[in-house]
C-alpha cells in the first residue's frame, strides 16, 4: 500500500501528537473491535474464529494425535497459512516461526502427557483468510481462544505402561473429555501466550497498528504475554508492507521499558476479555456468522 | 476506556428462521414484468421468458429465458431489460465526480485507481500545467511528469468520457480538481455514494469532505482557514473566490480561467500539508467515524447526512469509543430519527 507524501505526512504529524491522534481516534491502548466465536468446527478438537471490522479475518483449528514421545522432537506443531501468499514466502515463514516458537518454550507440556510412552501431539493450523495490517496479533488471540477451547478425550486405560506392552485407549464419551484448562494442575490456570504488536511513531506506542498507520511507523514491537508478564521474545519490525518506509529508524531503548509498563497495565484486560468470550460461547450457541 | 471489545458475530437473520420461499416456477415471467418497479432478484432467478425483451447488463439467456446473474433490481428502459446489481465495483459514468490514487506513470498518462474493473487514464493534455494560461503541454513537461503527479498521489477529477472497454478518462482542468493535501483518505462502498450535483462538501467544525462517486473519501481542513495565511498575491484570487458563494456554481468554470493564472503555479502540485491544529485533526477523526458508521449501516452518505451523524456523534464525548459497533448502530439510528423528523 502506498500512500501520497501528503498523506504520510498528515498521519505522521497526527501520530506524534501527544497524546497520539489516530485516524479513527482510538486511544494508543485501544484495539479495534473484534468480533470471535469458538468450538464451531465439528472435527477439530478445539477452534476459533476471530475477524476485525474491516474483513480480516482468521481461522484457528487445533487437532490432537496420539504420538510416542520417543519418536517426537515437539509436541507442538504449527501450520500458517495466508491467503495470497506462499507457504515459502519469508512472510508466511516468519509468522510461522515466531507462533511455532512461542508456543513451544510456553506451553505446559504437561497437559499432553497421556502414558509414560504416550503423548498427545497437537496440530495448530491457522488460516489467515484476509488482512490487511500484521495479523501476528490476530493470529496469537485466535490461537488463544482455539486452545482455550480444545477437550481431549478422556484417557480410560492405564496411564503407567513402561513395564506393559499397551496403547491408550480413549472412552467414547464424548461429554467426558476435557478441556485443556480442566488438565492443568490445580495452583496454576491454563493460559497460552499471545503476541501484541505495537506501534513506535516518536515517543508514542500504539497497541494494534491498523494498516495505514503501519505505513508511517517509526518501528514495531512484537511483545508476547504469559502468565502474567511480558516474556522474551521481543523483537522489533518494520511493518510497513511496502519496504521503502522512509520513516524506518532506530528506536529509542527506554521505549521498550515504556512498552513493558504498558503491556503489564493492559494485558490484563485483554486475556480477561478473551476469557470472556469463551464462557459466554460455552452458554449460548449462535450463529457462527 | 476498555482496551479491546471483542463480541459474539450477530446473526442478522436470527429473528426470520424460516426459509424464504423460492417460487421461480408458479411465477411465471408474466407475472413477475407486471410486478412493477423495484423487483430484487438473485443471480439465477428467472427474470422473464418473453423473448421480446433485450437482454442487458446482468443477465443472461438460456433455452429461451432470462435469467438475472447478479443480484440487484430489475430495471426496463423501453425493450432493454437490465439487472442493476445492489453492489459491486464501481462504474465510472461521464461527469462522476472521482477520488483517485495514481497507479503508473506512463507516456503521456497517468493510470489512476478509481476502484473501477481498469484503472482510469488522465491524459497529460487533460491537467492543469503549472504557469498561468492555459497553455500548451511541451516536451519538458512530458520528461517532468513524476513532478505533477507520482505513483501513490491522491486527487479529485472528473470523469471525461468512457472508452469502448468500459475504462475512464479523467481529466482535472478546474481549480476544484487536482492533488489532495491536509487530510486523510478512507474508502467506502460505492453504491452507497447518492449521487448529487456536488460532492465536495464544507461542513461544521473547518472540515471539507470530498465523497467521491466511487466511495473514495477525502477529509480535509476546509480552505477558507487558510484565507488568511495565504500570501498576498493569492489573497486577491481567495478574495474573489469568497466573493462568489464557496460552491460550485454554474458558469464558475469560466470566471476561473483568470484565476487559473495567478493560482496554477507549482503550488497546486506541492506535498506539503498546511499547519492543521490539533482541534482540525480531532474534528476529521470524528468525522471518519461518522462516514464509517453510516457505511457499517449501509445508510447512503450524504451531506446531510454525514452532518445529522456527526451532531448525534457530539454525544460522545469520546470519539474512540465510535469504532465500537453499538455505537455506530445509535448513530445510524440517530439519523434516520433525524430524518424521520424533518420528514
Amino acid at each position: 500500500m502506498i500512500l501520497s507524501p501528503a498523506e504520510r505526512s498528515y498521519l505522521y504529524d497526527s501520530l506524534i501528537q501527544k497524546p497520539p491522534i489516530r485516524p479513527d481516534s482510538r486511544s494508543g491502548h485501544q484495539f479495534r473491535p473484534l468480533e470471535a466465536k469458538t468450538a464451531f468446527l465439528p472435527s477439530s478438537n478445539g477452534s476459533a474464529r476471530i475477524r476485525l471490522m474491516d474483513g480480516s479475518e482468521c481461522i484457528v483449528s487445533v487437532k490432537a494425535k496420539v504420538v510416542l514421545k520417543s519418536q517426537e522432537s515437539s509436541l507442538i506443531e504449527c501450520d500458517i497459512d495466508v491467503s495470497g501468499n506462499r507457504d515459502d514466502s519469508n512472510f508466511v515463514s516468519i509468522l510461522k516461526f515466531n507462533l511455532t516458537n512461542l508456543l513451544c518454550q510456553n506451553f505446559p507440556m504437561d497437559v499432553l502427557q497421556l502414558t509414560s510412552k504416550y503423548s498427545y501431539k497437537l496440530f495448530i493450523d491457522c488460516l489467515v483468510i484476509s488482512h490487511t495490517s500484521y495479523p501476528l496479533t490476530l493470529l496469537s488471540l485466535a490461537t488463544y481462544l482455539a486452545l482455550k477451547t480444545t477437550r481431549l478425550p478422556l484417557l480410560v486405560s492405564d496411564v503407567d505402561d513402561s513395564e506393559v506392552e499397551e496403547q491408550p485407549t480413549f472412552s467414547d464419551d464424548w461429554d467426558k473429555s476435557k478441556y485443556l484448562k480442566e488438565m492443568v494442575s490445580s495452583n496454576s490456570k491454563f493460559q497460552p501466550p499471545i503476541f501484541i504488536t505495537l506501534g513506535v511513531v516518536g515517543d508514542n506506542l500504539l497497541f494494534d497498528p491498523s494498516t495505514e498507520e503501519e505505513q508511517v511507523l517509526e518501528n514495531g514491537l512484537i511483545l508476547s504475554w504469559y502468565n502474567n508478564k511480558v516474556i522474551t521474545p521481543i523483537s522489533n519490525i518494520n511493518l510497513a508492507s511496502n519496504s521503502n518506509n522512509s520513516n524506518f529508524k532506530g528506536m529509542d531503548p527506554i521505549l521498550i521499558s515504556k512498552s513493558l509498563a504498558l503491556l503489564k497495565k493492559y494485558c490484563g484486560e485483554i486475556v480477561d476479555a478473551l476469557d470472556g468470550i469463551i464462557e459466554h460461547d460455552d452458554a449460548t450457541e449462535g450463529g457462527i456468522f | 476506556m476498555s482496551v479491546i471489545s471483542i463480541t459474539r458475530p450477530t446473526n442478522v437473520y436470527d429473528d426470520e428462521p424460516s426459509d424464504i420461499e423460492m417460487s421461480d416456477v408458479e411465477e411465471s415471467g408474466e407475472l413477475k414484468k407486471e410486478s412493477a418497479g423495484e423487483s430484487i432478484v438473485t443471480p439465477g432467478e428467472l427474470v422473464t421468458d418473453d423473448p421480446v425483451w433485450m437482454k442487458g447488463h446482468g443477465t443472461y439467456f438460456l433455452h429461451d429465458q432470462t435469467y438475472s446473474s447478479v443480484a440487484g433490481s430489475v430495471s426496463r428502459v423501453n425493450r432493454l431489460l437490465s439487472v442493476i446489481p445492489l453492489r459491486g465495483r464501481y462504474q465510472a459514468e461521464t461527469g462522476d465526480h472521482v477520488v483517485g490514487r495514481i497507479t503508473e506513470v506512463g507516456p503521456k498518462r497517468w493510470k489512476v485507481d478509481i476502484g473501477c474493473k481498469q484503472d482510469a487514464v488522465l491524459m497529460l493534455g487533460s491537467v492543469n500545467l503549472p504557469g498561468g494560461v492555459l497553455r500548451r503541454k511541451s516536451e519538458s513537461d512530458e520528461l517532468q511528469m513524476r513532478n505533477f503527479l507520482k505513483e501513490g498521489d491522491l486527487l479529485n477529477a472528473e470523469v471525461q468520457s468512457i472508452f469502448s472497454n468500459g475504462s475512464a478518462s479523467l481529466h482535472t482542468r478546474s481549480l476544484k480538481y487536482g492533488k489532495l493535501r491536509n487530510g486523510i483518505f478512507l474508502k467506502v462502498p460505492s453504491s452507497l455514494v447518492v449521487k448529487s450535483k456536488n460532492h465536495s462538501y464544507n461542513l461544521p467544525g473547518n472540515v471539507s469532505v470530498i465523497v467521491g462517486v466511487n466511495g473514495y473519501v477525502w477529509l480535509s481542513k476546509s480552505k477558507q482557514g487558510a484565507s488568511s495565511t495565504t500570501s498576498a498575491t493569492t489573497n486577491k484570487a481567495q478574495a474573489a473566490f469568497d466573493s462568489s458563494s464557496s460552491g460550485y456554481n454554474p458558469g464558475q468554470g469560466s470566471v476561473s480561467i483568470t484565476r487559473l493564472e495567478e493560482e496554477s503555479s507549482w503550488e497546486i502540485y506541492s506535498d506539503k500539508n498546511e499547519s492543521i491544529s490539533n482541534s482540525v485533526r480531532h474534528t476529521i477523526t470524528r468525522y471518519y467515524n461518522v462516514i464509517k458508521a453510516l457505511a457499517f449501516g449501509e445508510l447512503g452518505i450524504t451531506e446531510q447526512r454525514i452532518i445529522m451523524g456527526y451532531e448525534a456523534s457530539l454525544a460522545y464525548e469520546d470519539v474512540g469509543s465510535l469504532i465500537d459497533k453499538e455505537a455506530m448502530e445509535s448513530i445510524c439510528q440517530d439519523v434516520i430519527n433525524s430524518e424521520k423528523m424533518r420528514g
